[in-house]
């Protein structure tokens, strides 16, 4: 099937740094069904961009929601431990 | 012969500090670990004696209501609640000023464990490691639990019984690796308590395993203990059909089932078997295979030292089991630590980090820092070790 549904997050940090760190962090986890769903991660400037793929919304919601969540986690290292 | 100084600590200091992060399960644990710098170490096989400080220890669990089990999404994200909380919390009863100048290394659980929860730590670990510039260590858990239980009972070269929710091993050193020598062939015995547990509706705080543990001790008729299947196969063992056994036998007794023989007295119907005495006959049954197979281990290794790990190592009647059977044996001795390091927790995590970083192996890639819910004690390549 094609991964025809895609989204993109555009997710501002304060610095260039954290930005990157955002990617790095995010980047090496395999996709348990590559087949059904894609992420890819980069970073420019401030901005880390993150695009997903998939063949339904609903694989593509309980994706990026995962993704969310982890986000969510360096964000909160970032601020409470830096 | 080992040098564990291969790796000199930061900034010329004279000693090493690792933080350590756990959440294979449902115990989150943060910790910080000091090994002072002493010469001793440069040529020796001292790894059981680092004269290791343990500045800060915090856990929390994540408990479900009375009958339910941890499902890993919950878990995953009592977690990701406190994981930063936590680590902040360690740093500073820690007495760390800057972590990014302080900390040498920072470990985390690599596996085996959940794949949710062991991610959820995994990614502030990470993010730890690139804003403070410090570098990581993967841990294979059961190797966390053998290292912090010769560092502090100081057993050199025992015998491991490593007996969790997760995982029941028999495991000796040699030659650079911990071998297994025998496990479960299905459930782990911690799971096969949490489940009775469960179908007694008993509370899982602190820990469904201690509440077992206290009712067996009031059980009113010890002397006449409740059969059940005694499974062990060759240094393996199996738990699954006592579990469905012990099961069944407790919802005849919940349902007052007078056919059932084994509970009710045949011509009375009077009942001869309490909860408590459910209790206390799968903990001896169970017990009594782990130190069967453990005893065939150390004859094996001609060993006369046990250490016991693991979450069900703080069982005091195990403890009384297998202290039992090293008196028999000539002078053995069983070495057990309580609930602080026995039951999984950061400060495990980071000094068996800190032995591999002090020999030199850090991650190099971040590929190398993907967790894994397989991850068997014998792929560890005990570096310092001799």
């Amino acid at each position: 099937m094609p991964l025809d549904h895609t989204l993109e997050l555009k997710i501002p940090f304060e610095t260039e740094k954290q930005a990157s760190i955002a990617t790095k962090v995010l980047s090496p986890d395999p996709i348990l069904k590559p087949q059904d769903f894609q992420a890819d991660y980069s970073s420019e400037n401030n901005v880390m961009l993150a695009r997903f793929r998939s063949i339904d919304d609903r694989v593509l919601r309980v994706g990026v929601s995962s993704v969310i969540d982890s986000i969510k986690t360096i964000i909160e290292t970032m601020d409470e431990l830096s | 012969m080992v040098n564990l100084n291969t790796v000199a600590p930061k900034n010329n200091r004279d000693y090493y500090i690792a933080l350590g992060l756990e959440g294979s399960a449902n115990k989150l644990g943060v910790g910080v670990v000091k090994h002072p710098l002493l010469p001793k170490h440069a040529n020796s096989d001292l790894s059981y004696d680092c004269e290791a400080e343990m500045l800060s220890n915090i856990r929390d669990t994540y408990v479900t209501p009375p009958g339910e089990g941890f499902l890993p999404r919950d878990t995953a994200r009592h977690h990701r609640n406190w994981c930063v909380r936590l680590i902040k919390q360690a740093i500073a009863e820690a007495g760390l000023q800057d972590p990014a100048l302080d900390i040498d290394v920072i470990c985390f659980t690599r596996g085996p464990g959940m794949g949710a929860p062991l991610h959820s730590v995994v990614v502030a670990a990470r993010t730890c490691s690139l804003l403070w510039d410090v570098p990581l260590v993967g841990v294979n858990h059961c190797i966390g639990h053998i290292e912090m239980g010769r560092e502090i009972t100081k057993a050199q070269n025992p015998v491991v019984l490593y007996v969790s929710g997760g995982n029941t091993q028999v495991i000796a050193y040699s030659e650079k690796r911990y071998r297994i020598f025998g496990e479960t062939l299905d459930i782990a015995i911690g799971n096969c308590l949490d489940r009775f547990a469960r179908t007694l509706k008993i509370p899982n705080e602190p820990s469904p395993g201690y509440n077992i543990e206290q009712l067996a001790r009031s059980a009113p008729h010890k002397d006449a203990l409740v059969e059940l299947p005694y499974t062990v196969k060759g240094m393996d063992l199996s738990m699954s059909g006592i579990l469905a056994s012990i099961d069944s036998l407790a919802k005849d007794l919940f349902k007052g089932n007078k056919k059932n023989k084994i509970l009710f007295d045949r011509q009375t119907g009077e009942q001869k078997v309490t909860v408590e005495d459910l209790c206390y006959s799968l903990q001896e049954n169970l017990f009594a295979m782990l130190v069967e197979i453990t005893e065939r281990a150390m004859a094996h290794v001609n060993s006369n030292q046990v250490l016991i790990v693991g979450g069900v190592g703080c069982n005091v009647r195990l403890q009384e089991m297998m202290a039992q059977m090293c008196k028999d044996r000539a002078n053995g001795q069983v070495h057990a630590t309580d609930n602080r390091f026995c039951i999984d927790n950061g400060v495990m995590i980071a000094q068996a980090g800190l032995l591999e970083y002090r020999m030199g192996g850090i991650v190099k890639d971040f590929s190398e820092t993907i967790v894994t819910q397989k991850f068997r004690t014998d792929e560890v390549y005990a570096a310092w070790r001799d």
